[in-house]
């Protein structure tokens, strides 16, 4: 029977959300991570009678057809990229984005990734790393004698070396952004890498025009609202439960009929 | 002599479509602009031979709940919804299809796309796309799209004169034989919300219970039936 079908695809897009939202919650303390939705779309149609045919000798017009739909579909699950709060950590190499734009990262296999993601560190050698020991793009290489390091609005990494009083200019941070940011793939450890969706990376300073200023000693939380998550697993927790209904009904309708003598 | 049965039987054929478009609805009470739909009834009369008339079930349509869906807001400025009758208009291979389903975002391109990458055009029937180096993106009730750098043009929201004889083809869409028309001057575009499906779902399971009873009920009636012309014929095998 058909409802039996759709109830099922009800259930399957049912369940992905609640991963979705599942994994919402798992990274709600994430830093810079995006949240994400579940999208859905309704299925193709069937026509039992199509809209518009005669429904006489005299030619009455049927004002509505018999469609019946076949179920749901996710269509997608959409990362929602609001900026997230920035806390302030008063960590000097905790870098945060406010508004768009994202860190450039070197994977170990050459790639550049892109993170939201600023709480770096530093390597061995000196030089701005990611949590995972990626170095940042633009290399940028902290002397080893310096005693404070700043980050202005606009990128710029300024150092203090050890007995001089002027400060010196070590680099210079970029963010890349793109045509359709949402369109990145994530590849988890808070990194995205550039897709055929998303366009190609555009590069620039923080603070130029589209692109959003950096803040020191602060990090971007995720964006996820707990309590929006929360309802939003309850509502699918529920609409799981009624498709299950409407499998069991069609199953106790489909006893009936098989026990008819 | 078998009419009863097939009176019963015809109604248990249109309550399994019932059922159908019923889990359908509770299939898609989450998706964004889906409206919920019921299935309209006639009596179908025949007039076997020369006796006196009977009257059959038949599905004459199926027609949708026009109301509006709750609103839920995302935050997401390309997320639209819309209050009052109107439909967006979104560009496909086999001409423009109508959708209430909002749920837009950038494609490569900075074009506004629809949530399966169909482009959304604008009233000039030219795709909207949004200018490079631009961040805000603003759309105003009336449809109009802009960014800090100024007017982008403005959504294409129409409306049709019979809503009933739009036809759905899936993905949200809808496609109608009618010339679209402009949308009324009360359908609004609000941004960063979404339009949820308008299915009610205490109203479906309801529903959803009293098909099964119903179905019940005329199995019980098909089974007496059954039960009375074997009876007759066992009686009436044994006077004869």
């Amino acid at each position: 029977m058909r409802s039996l079908a759709i109830g099922a695809t009800g259930m399957i897009a049912q369940q992905l959300n609640v991963e979705t939202i599942s994994n919402n919650i798992a990274n709600a303390t994430t830093t810079g991570f995006k949240k994400q939705r579940a999208e859905f779309q309704d299925l193709l149609y069937q026509n039992f009678r199509r809209i518009g045919s005669t429904s006489s000798d005299a030619g009455t017009i049927v004002p509505t057809g018999v469609q019946v739909g076949a179920g749901v579909r996710v269509a997608a699950v959409a990362r929602v990229l609001e900026q997230g709060n920035l806390t302030v950590t008063d960590n000097k190499l905790d870098v945060a984005v406010n508004g768009s734009g994202y860190f450039q990262v070197q994977l170990p296999s050459g790639d550049t990734a892109y993170t939201r993601a600023g709480n770096f560190k530093l390597s061995p050698e000196g030089i701005i790393v990611t949590a995972d020991g990626y170095p940042v793009q633009p290399a940028i290489t902290i002397p080893a004698e310096a005693v404070d390091v700043a980050i202005n609005a606009s990128g710029e990494v300024m150092v203090k070396l050890d007995g001089q009083v002027a400060q010196q200019n070590v680099g210079q941070l970029q963010l890349a952004t793109f045509a359709n940011a949402a369109g990145l793939e994530a590849v988890g450890d808070n990194l995205f890498l550039q897709t055929g969706a998303s366009g190609e990376a555009v590069g620039g300073n923080p603070g130029a025009p589209g692109f959003g200023r950096v803040v020191q000693g602060a990090l971007e939380t995720s964006n996820v609202n707990i309590v929006q998550e929360i309802t939003t697993l309850i509502s699918a927790q529920r609409a799981y439960e009624m498709n299950s209904k409407v499998i069991k009904t069609t199953d106790e309708m489909m006893q009936q009929a098989s026990q008819l003598r | 002599m078998e009419n009863p049965i097939y009176v019963s039987l015809s109604r248990q054929m249109t309550l399994r479509r019932q059922l159908d478009v019923i889990s359908n609805n509770i299939a898609n009470m989450n998706t964004t602009g889906f409206k919920q739909q019921r299935m309209l009834f006639t009596e179908f009369l025949e007039r076997p031979g020369m006796h006196e008339q009977i009257s059959f079930v038949q599905d004459r349509a199926v027609v949708r709940d026009l109301s509006a869906g709750g609103m839920m807001q995302t935050g997401n400025p390309l997320d639209l919804a819309l209050t009052g009758h109107g439909y967006f208009t979104v560009d496909t291979a086999s001409g423009p299809r109508y959708t209430r389903a909002g749920n837009f975002r950038l494609n490569d391109q900075r074009q506004i796309v629809d949530g399966g990458g169909l482009p959304v055009l604008g009233d000039n029937g030219q795709p909207l796309a949004i200018p490079n180096g631009t961040k805000d993106i603003m759309v105003s009730g009336d449809g109009t799209v802009s960014t800090e750098l100024g007017q982008v043009g403005r959504l294409n929201i129409v409306t049709f004169r019979n809503e009933q004889l739009m036809t759905e083809v899936g993905a949200g869409l809808y496609v109608s034989d009618e010339e679209p028309q402009a949308a009324p001057a009360d359908t609004k575009v609000a941004q960063g919300m979404l339009e949820n499906s308008n299915v009610k779902p205490v109203v479906e399971m309801t529903a959803l219970i009293e098909i099964q009873r119903q179905y019940q009920s005329n199995q019980k009636l098909i089974e007496n039936e059954h039960e009375r012309i074997r009876s007759a014929i066992q009686k009436l095998g044994r006077t004869a």
